[in-house]
């Protein structure tokens, strides 16, 4: 199962390694720069310490992930696929409550978030599962399909709620099954049916959202509604961005994190503190990282060697882009905010454990892209 | 590698277009933000950054020409709060008001605006002040601020004026000299967080503003209301005027208005009793303005003292109005028309100086400009331009009609006749210095010689006559010492009726004492006095009494040894 061998190192994706660990460090000095103590006043939160901690057990986790094919991945699929849905359903029963949303595992030494790696296990399930499906289906997905890897974990994750994955995994449902070679009937009907469907769905849906998302969706509206209530966010958001101008107000100059006007400064609205320092020219060159990030996964997936690495390959992209956009949309003011982090700069645990080892996916079904072994 | 056919190919390529049309919106937005609207952004960052802090400014004392405190400050602190860090209004609108005695509706309002920062009391004594730190309210804060004081309660409010809630400056020298009395240095900026908390660390240094004397003498001012009070509620009068002026440096020693107000207290003051009347209000001056005439039918040579002038007709022609006088006089000298007032004998007089003449020397008196003192509002009077004068004016404008002066304006006049010609420029600061004590200004007289010396010395002498026997103002009389001044009785212009009012009118008194040496230029105006309508028995008194206490208070010497007779009571009053 381990098998380290020359070529093994000589094909390693060295520069999608670098560009996430280059993502995280530029992640933890902004870290560093938002949650610096105020002029006059000491203390240093650590958060910036934990994620440097993170980040090398994360790098451990990677290689971890790279030492053995993906094929035992597509083999044990639907066994993680268990133990993901399982976890889900814990979390609901036994899970802590943090503001309104049952997220959290608490297992006494750390807690974490299942959803966390959730998403990653529906990728591999998923795209293990619609390989399986093979050409006999023409195109279309199962029932049991649906039920199993659609209707089952939003059920799980928006009972939490969590709003953000569920939306995630609906994408990265949608790019799966369409990369898979969803009949365009299928797409067409499905597209009907979701245009026709949005008012009826749109009203149950409103009023099943906790205050919170409402007011979210609301002041992601009308921002300006209440600038000192829900609109808050969004609005302190953009003014940190807007007053990085082109070249920024230097790395440790932001204002917007350090006095407390920017909610989320060190997770959610990070871009936002970065901006603000670094400036349009340091955003732009923040966004061409991302963007070699992506186009290397895409390239990944055109060059697997199988169609469930290709699979994989894509939703794991489709996924940190997915992040990416509604992140960085949401700091600013194109997208409701949904509290998803950005990628490998936001701080967090648990995030970036699991950002890596979906890297790490990446980078083992690039590094192994001339095996053939069945 | 698994083959690609074309159709995944034809995907792969839509999946970049949306990655790449992703981009380009994140990049437009991007751009958008701080390229575009930068500058709104920034200027949203700093407004809300940045927080301009007022500093307690200790506004400078303000004293009277002896040093007396007319004007200081309290230290007080005032609450506020910050409404979006209060839990519970209704529990702390309770508690305030309990310690502060103030209405619980109106702090339960001032707690639950949607502002950052509401005051809730300002101004509170040190007492209250440390109860209400006591109650430790979240939400709720206390800072020092200066409250001012004025020690002597309503006494010169009109010359000190007073300060808003904001210790700035509004009326009187607190408002015109407010550059002074405050700081320019009085703000400012701090940066501060999203909870309110300041956080600079800058020292805060006490900034002091200058302090300011006054040409007033706190002991002159008090004897000049107290009699002003008496004369108010012996006439049932509806307002005075009284200022006290050093002739020869056009320092107001006092001035006072009644109705007037507590500056300490403004809660419900209203602007009549702001009002400062010596320089905002205009009056017909009647027979005082009869100066202007005399004088300058002097000057001009026109006539001299004995100079005969028939007056025996009783009324004199003028446009085709007559005007008469009280009773028949028969023929006098000029000095006499001075003296006993007469209409038709000053009338003549112009006649002789022309009407161009005589507006020369009403405007070389100052009439029809504002007078220059440093307070604010004053007016220039009305006077029309000779040019604009109908047949009669001339007349009429000889003795005080159709013309509007200032109480201030015929003071000054009169002191020209008492300091030898000059026309003085009236002020009411006479130094500023700074808080170590440095003068930073000190005001200087400003005298503009308009008449002769020999001129003005023949006036002196007929004007003392009018309150020796025989004169109109025997009342106004000084025990000891000679008074040289007239009595001026104008009836009231009604602006409805387009008519003179047949029972409102106005007295005054303009002169100065002691004749001839005089010290102090002085002029009385009470405003629609009941019971006696001649301005010599309202107005002369008022004149007298104060030019008494004030000479005792300034230990003037008498220069009458033994005329006791000045105050008998004189019945033989004139009207106009």
């Amino acid at each position: 199962m381990i098998n380290i061998d020359r070529r093994l190192i000589k094909n390693f994706d060295w520069i999608t390694l670098l560009v996430i660990v280059l993502l995280t460090l530029i992640g933890i000095l902004t870290i560093y720069s938002a949650t610096r103590p105020l002029a006059g006043m000491t203390g240093h939160s650590d958060f910036f310490v934990k994620q440097l901690v993170w980040l090398l057990l994360s790098i451990i986790a990677l290689f971890i992930v790279t030492s053995f094919d993906y094929i035992w991945l597509y083999r044990l699929s639907y066994i993680f696929y268990g133990i993901g849905l399982l976890l889900l359903v814990v979390v609901l029963i036994l899970g802590k409550t943090t503001m309104g949303a049952q997220r959290w595992l608490n297992l006494g030494f750390f807690s974490f978030q299942p959803s966390e790696f959730f998403r990653i296990i529906f990728v591999i399930a998923f795209s293990s599962y619609l390989t399986n499906l093979g050409k006999e289906t023409e195109g279309n997905i199962p029932v049991k399909g649906l039920i199993l890897f659609g209707a089952l974990p939003l059920f799980l994750l928006i009972k939490q709620p969590d709003l953000g994955t569920a939306l995630l995994l609906l994408s990265l449902f949608g790019v799966l099954a369409i990369s898979k070679g969803i009949s365009k009937k299928i797409i067409a009907v499905a597209l009907v049916i979701g245009l026709i469907a949005v008012p009826f769905v749109g009203h149950i849906f409103w009023d099943g959202l906790k205050d919170y998302q409402k007011n979210r969706l609301v002041a992601f509206m009308d921002p300006e509604v209440d600038p000192s209530g829900i609109g808050y966010h969004i609005n302190q958001s953009k003014i940190a961005v807007g007053a990085g101008e082109i070249v920024g107000k230097g790395f440790l100059n932001g204002t917007q994190g350090p006095l407390r006007f920017l909610p989320e400064k060190h997770t959610d609205f990070i871009f936002a503190v970065f901006a603000e320092e670094w400036g349009f020219l340091g955003s732009i060159g923040l966004l061409g990282i991302y963007f070699i990030l992506f186009m290397r996964g895409l390239d990944t997936a055109t060059k697997a060697k199988d169609r469930v690495g290709r699979l994989m390959a894509i939703g794991i992209t489709a996924m940190f882009l997915v992040y990416f956009i509604v992140n960085i949309g949401m700091t600013l003011g194109m997208m409701p905010v949904v509290g998803i982090p950005l990628p490998f700069v936001s701080y967090g645990g648990t995030s970036l454990l699991s950002n890596f080892i979906a890297a790490g996916i990446l980078i083992n079904i690039r590094t192994r892209r001339f095996e053939l072994f069945y | 590698m698994a083959a690609i056919n074309k159709s995944q190919r034809i995907r792969a390529l839509v999946v970049m277009g949306m990655l790449t049309f992703g981009f380009l919106a994140v990049f437009y937005r991007l751009a958008d933000i701080m390229l575009i609207d930068h500058d709104w952004y920034l200027h949203k960052a700093r407004g809300q950054q940045v927080r301009k802090e007022i500093n307690p400014v200790k506004r400078g004392t303000i004293y009277d020409r002896r040093g007396r405190e007319l004007a200081i400050n309290l230290e007080t602190e005032s609450i506020f709060c910050n409404p979006a860090d209060i839990s519970s209004a209704g529990d702390v609108a309770r508690a305030l008001a309990a310690a502060t005695k103030a209405d619980e509706k109106t702090i339960y309002a001032r707690l639950v605006t949607n502002k950052r920062f509401s005051w809730i009391e300002r101004k509170m004594d040190t007492m209250q002040a440390r109860q209400i730190r006591d109650l430790k309210l979240k939400g709720v804060g206390l800072i020092p601020e200066m409250k001012r004081i004025y020690p002597k309660g309503m006494l010169a409010s009109h010359v000190v004026g007073f300060v808003n809630l904001d210790n700035k400056g509004v009326e009187g020298v607190e408002g015109g000299y407010d550059r002074y009395l405050s700081s320019k240095e009085e703000s400012k900026l701090v940066t501060r967080d999203a909870k309110g908390n300041h956080l600079s660390t800058g020292t805060n240094r006490e900034i002091r503003g200058n302090n300011v004397t006054l040409t007033i003498d706190e002991g002159l001012q008090y004897i000049l209301e107290k009699n002003l009070d008496a004369a108010m509620i012996k006439w049932k009068a509806s307002a005075a005027t009284a200022i006290m002026m050093d002739p020869y440096t056009g320092e107001i020693l006092a001035l006072a208005n009644r109705p007037t107000f507590n500056p300490t207290d403004l809660s419900n003051v209203d602007m009549n009793e702001v009002r400062n009347r010596a320089i905002t209000d205009v009056f017909e001056p009647g027979s005082t303005f009869k100066v202007v005439v005399g004088i300058a039918a002097l000057e001009e040579k026109t006539v001299k003292s004995g100079t005969r002038i028939d007056c025996s007709a009783g009324f004199v022609e003028v446009g085709g109005k007559r005007i008469k006088d009280d009773h028949r006089h028969g023929v006098l000298s000029f000095h006499e028309v001075i003296q006993k007032s007469s209409n038709v004998g000053t009338i003549k007089t112009a006649l002789m100086l022309g009407k161009d003449k005589v507006y020369e020397y009403i405007k070389k008196f100052g009439f029809g400009d504002k007078t220059g003192i440093d307070l604010q509002g004053e007016i220039s009077g009305l006077l029309r331009h000779s040019d604009k004068w109908s047949g009669m004016s001339i007349g009429s404008i000889a003795i005080g009609q159709e013309i509007g002066v200032t109480p201030l304006q015929i003071v000054r006049a009169y002191a020209v006749v008492a300091n030898g010609g000059y026309l003085v420029t009236p002020h009411v600061v006479k130094e500023i210095r700074d808080p170590d004590g440095a003068l930073i200004m000190k005001a200087e007289t400003k005298a503009e010689r308009i008449i002769s010396e020999a001129t003005v010395a023949t006036f002196r002498e007929i004007l003392k006559t009018v309150t020796e026997e025989g004169g109109t103002a025997v009342k106004a009389a000084v025990e000891g010492n000679s008074v040289a001044g007239k009595t001026g009785t104008a009836q009231i212009y009604d602006p409805k009726t387009k008519r003179y009012s047949k029972t409102r009118y106005i007295a005054s008194f303009v002169g100065f004492v002691p004749a001839d040496n005089p010290r102090l230029a002085m002029v009385v105006v009470i405003k629609e006095p009941k019971g006696s309508i001649y301005g010599g028995l309202v107005a002369g008194p008022l004149f007298r009494d104060i030019a008494n206490q004030a000479l005792s208070y300034l230990t003037v010497p008498m220069d009458k040894t033994n005329d006791k007779g000045m105050v008998v009571l004189a019945d033989k009053e004139e009207k106009h």
